[in-house]
């Protein structure tokens, strides 16, 4: 009787990290591509942005791709980990990478990969891009970028600026910002864009970045005060842009894109963009990705290919520029 | 605000709400059993789930894994001496010596008892607090947390044993650990021998498995008439009353232990485990029996690990911002909810706030009754034969390692932490202080590298004009330290006192 007991309450678990995995598996389909789930890769860890829009749309996607996409999270080595681990896996289209440009593109002048980025990956889709603000404290005695420009200009090295880790979303930013104005910021790495927006709070940081869609609760109780966001239109009626400031270019945005291994099949490949495409247009996809606060900029694998190419070689110039090489 | 309370009470109290937390409170609480699977991945699997639900739905059936979670970690740690986090390694060293002596039913209740008061009392401590908490929690920055590390580690090296020179000896090993893989400031690759898997750290999951249970798995072998078999068939009896009451103190002590240093962002469960469990050890009259199998020690570390969750909610729900990542789930939940957590959110949607909170108060009444009448099912395992059950605690290692990272690496470093604990065994050397080396050297390392950033290398003069705090705790430390060590010495073992000071 009690052994009994045991194998069930052993089959039980089982069970239940067998249906874990299988939670999001769609109906099986007799297509050719795919016939069983495709993995996911997320270079990252777990409750950041990308785990939070992978959630949302590997829970849409099965309806277009007739199966289950299965999320896995390798966080490890800033990204690396994971991105190998696509990298060497086979390219049958069932192993995706979702990651962003400064994983993909910057790494590999900072330091030797087992990987080469753009000889070994072919972009599926970009998904959407965050713009990244430039943020003070409400009470912050900068009252415009060109105020934060000047006083870290007289002062080398001394305004702080609070960021999620050496070459990460925030720090890429700021090194352009520098290396555009000219001028030296203090760089204080956090673990992550949380604790980096607290050290702003607590007084620890002069400045430090952040995407309009986590400010927003911030931004409304006058806690901060955005000073600058990226790209050539105005997020903010009232905040300039990046190009106003005189900073052009693709400087400031993280895109979030999905790549497979390259080699992939080209029917394979058509499957996915057109799955991708289609994401674009549901109804349910654009609720809850608007929830997230997120925007659901969509670019085709061919078009975001090409900006993979111009990012190479301006993380090159900018990597140069800071570890002065 | 008293409106907003009585009518998120209302809103509370809703059948789907409390059935939706039981499933959540009892399928967290199967994952954080299972070696391998983590809460904050049972959680961020089945947050897509929560979408499409209502807010007063989905938030609390999260909250509910995420209790369920914490207190399936401390099964198997007691059942198999196999602790699943870093918050249940304190909960191993009392907990699996009851098993073996056949108690393992009154551990598991201990365990569920001091987790649900250590995590009921800080919920409502958290309720009531949360404003003056946020700003205390603003005050604690890099520097006060590297000089908190820094103090934890000197506490825990002073008290860790008979022997302080085999304990520091264990805990720069595991410091040396922590060092190896990718700096986490400057990229820089350290000791990784070339070898890519190293690149990104030592794992923490097959350390722990690798030197907490595999040494007692060898220790059957070489054992014939082994305590594992021995246990076989004893179920053991329930907790008494009078056994809870006796650790009624030092419940309370590790409560107020963990919800101070939940106050702290970035010290989190492990360290509150392992203070609760030392306070309780030097405040007992009989230190000498920590270790070999007291329900004190379980209760210590187990209220002490929950009674961190209350303060870690405040940023979150204060400022919108995760200090972790399982509040950046949860965040993700409130976000995709319509509910923006941060400043205005007391304001414009207090009731709902206030439901939610009562909610979480609530599921403990419920996480009571389920995790008693579900304790005695999972004791059972204790009586399964050695021949059946010693592979299955095999299989359950090998493949806990497995899974955390799928990364078959990982299962040599299972082996590789197997050998480590058995030797260290054989030597008579504790593991504790290597895995708490292990554990606090990293973000010691980064707390210091940051308070280094901030201080742009002039350490001394930052000190003295910006950081007065942890100033006064660097200097607090080695008194704090030194007094303990006589303290712990004189109960211990009065002769080598003598042979060091």
């Amino acid at each position: 009787m009690i052994k009994s007991g045991i194998v069930k309450s052993v089959l039980l678990s089982a069970a239940l990290s067998l249906g874990l995995a299988g939670a999001m598996a769609g109906a099986v389909q007799a297509a050719d591509y795919p016939e069983k789930p495709i993995t996911l890769v997320i270079p990252l860890g777990a409750g950041g942005s990308h785990d939070l829009n992978a959630r949302v749309f590997t829970s849409v996607i099965p309806q277009y791709i007739n199966q289950a996409m299965i999320v896995q999270l390798s966080p490890g080595a800033s990204g690396q980990k994971g991105t190998n681990e696509v990298a060497t896996a086979d390219a049958d289209g069932y192993k995706l990478l979702f990651t962003h440009n400064y994983i993909d593109q910057l790494q590999q002048h900072v330091e030797n990969l087992p990987y080469d980025p753009l000889a070994d990956f072919v972009t599926v889709a970009r998904i959407n891009f965050a713009p990244i603000a430039i943020v003070v404290k409400g009470d912050s005695p900068y009252k415009s970028a060109e105020e934060l420009f000047a006083a870290a200009k007289e002062n080398p090295g001394k305004v702080r600026m609070a960021h999620s880790g050496n070459w990460g979303a925030l720090f890429v930013p700021a090194a352009q910002l520098m290396q555009a104005n000219e001028i030296d910021l203090n760089l204080v790495p956090y673990k992550g864009g949380g604790p980096a927006m607290q050290a702003l709070l607590s007084g620890d940081a002069d400045m430090t970045m952040g995407f309009p869609s986590t400010l927003s609760a911030l931004l409304d109780s006058g806690e901060v005060r955005v000073l600058a966001t990226a790209g050539d239109k105005r997020i903010y009626p009232d905040v300039p842009s990046f190009s106003e400031l005189g900073v052009g270019g693709d400087v400031g945005f993280m895109h979030r894109v999905v790549l497979a291994p390259k080699g992939i099949p080209q029917d394979r490949l058509d499957v996915l963009r057109a799955a991708f495409l289609k994401l674009n247009e549901d109804k349910t996809y654009q609720r809850l990705m608007s929830r997230l606060g997120e925007n659901i900029d969509y670019m085709s694998g061919d078009d975001y290919e090409k900006l993979r190419a111009d990012q190479a070689e301006a993380y090159k110039s900018l990597v140069a520029k800071i570890t002065g090489g | 605000m008293i409106d907003a309370f009585f009518s998120g009470f209302g809103m509370a109290m809703r059948v789907d709400t409390f059935l939706m937390v039981s499933v959540g409170l009892f399928s967290g609480m199967l994952i954080g059993a299972l070696p391998g699977f983590t809460t904050l991945m049972a959680m961020a699997i089945l947050l897509p789930v929560s979408f499409f639900m209502d807010p007063l739905v989905g938030i609390p059936f999260l909250l509910g894994i995420y209790k369920g979670g914490i207190f399936g970690g401390s099964i198997p740690a007691i059942l198999i001496s196999m602790p699943g986090t870093g918050a249940a390694i304190a909960t191993t060293f009392d907990g699996y010596k009851l098993t073996q002596k056949g108690q393992s039913r009154k551990a598991l209740d201990m365990a569920l008892f001091s987790s649900i008061f250590g995590d009921t009392s800080s919920d409502i401590f958290t309720l009531m607090m949360i404003f003056p908490i946020a700003l205390v929690v603003m005050q604690f920055g890099p520097p006060e947390l590297a000089a908190i590390l820094f103090l934890s580690l000197v506490i825990i090296a002073a008290t860790s044993g008979r022997n302080p020179l085999k304990g520091l000896l264990m805990m720069g090993i595991g410091l040396w650990f922590s060092l190896i893989g990718t700096d986490p400031i400057g990229g820089v690759e350290r000791f990784t021998f070339g070898l890519f898997e190293l690149k990104s750290g030592i794992p923490l999951l097959p350390m722990l498995i690798g030197v907490f249970a595999l040494p007692e798995i060898v220790s059957v072998f070489g054992d014939r008439s082994s305590h594992l078999r021995a246990a076989t068939k004893i179920l053991g009896e329930r907790l008494k009353f009078s056994e809870f009451r006796r650790c009624f103190r030092t419940i309370c002590r590790s409560t107020l232990i963990g919800t101070g240093i939940g106050v702290v962002p970035g010290l989190g469960q492990v360290v509150a485990a392992m203070m609760g469990y030392t306070a309780a050890k030097n405040a007992s009259k009989t230190p000498e029996k920590f270790g070999t199998g007291e329900l004190e020690g379980v209760a210590a570390a187990e209220s002490a690990n929950n009674a961190v969750n209350g303060p870690t909610m405040v940023p979150l729900l204060t400022l919108g911002i995760p200090g972790d990542n399982v509040t950046a789930i949860l965040l993700g939940a409130f976000i995709a909810q319509g509910l923006r957590p941060g400043p205005d959110l007391f304001e414009n949607q207090a009731d709902m706030v206030f439901a939610i909170l009562i909610v979480m108060v609530l599921a403990n009444v419920l996480f009571l009754i389920i995790g008693y009448l579900s304790i005695p099912f999972f004791a059972r395992i204790v009586t399964i034969k050695s021949s059946l059950l010693i592979p299955m605690v095999i299989m359950f290692a090998v493949a806990g390692s497995y899974v955390f990272r799928s990364d078959v690496f990982d299962i040599l470093m299972l082996a590789f932490f197997g050998i480590f604990g058995v030797m260290a065994r054989a030597a008579k050397f504790d593991v504790m202080p290597m895995v708490m080396g292990f554990i606090l050297g990293e973000p010691l390392e980064y707390a210091f590298g940051q308070t280094m950033a901030m201080a742009d290398g002039n350490l001394l003069a930052f000190a003295l004009t910006e950081r007065q705090g942890m100033l006064a705790i660097v200097i607090a430390t080695p008194l704090c330290g030194y007094a303990l060590w006589r303290r712990m010495n004189k109960t211990l073992k009065p002769s080598t006192a003598d042979q060091f000071s």
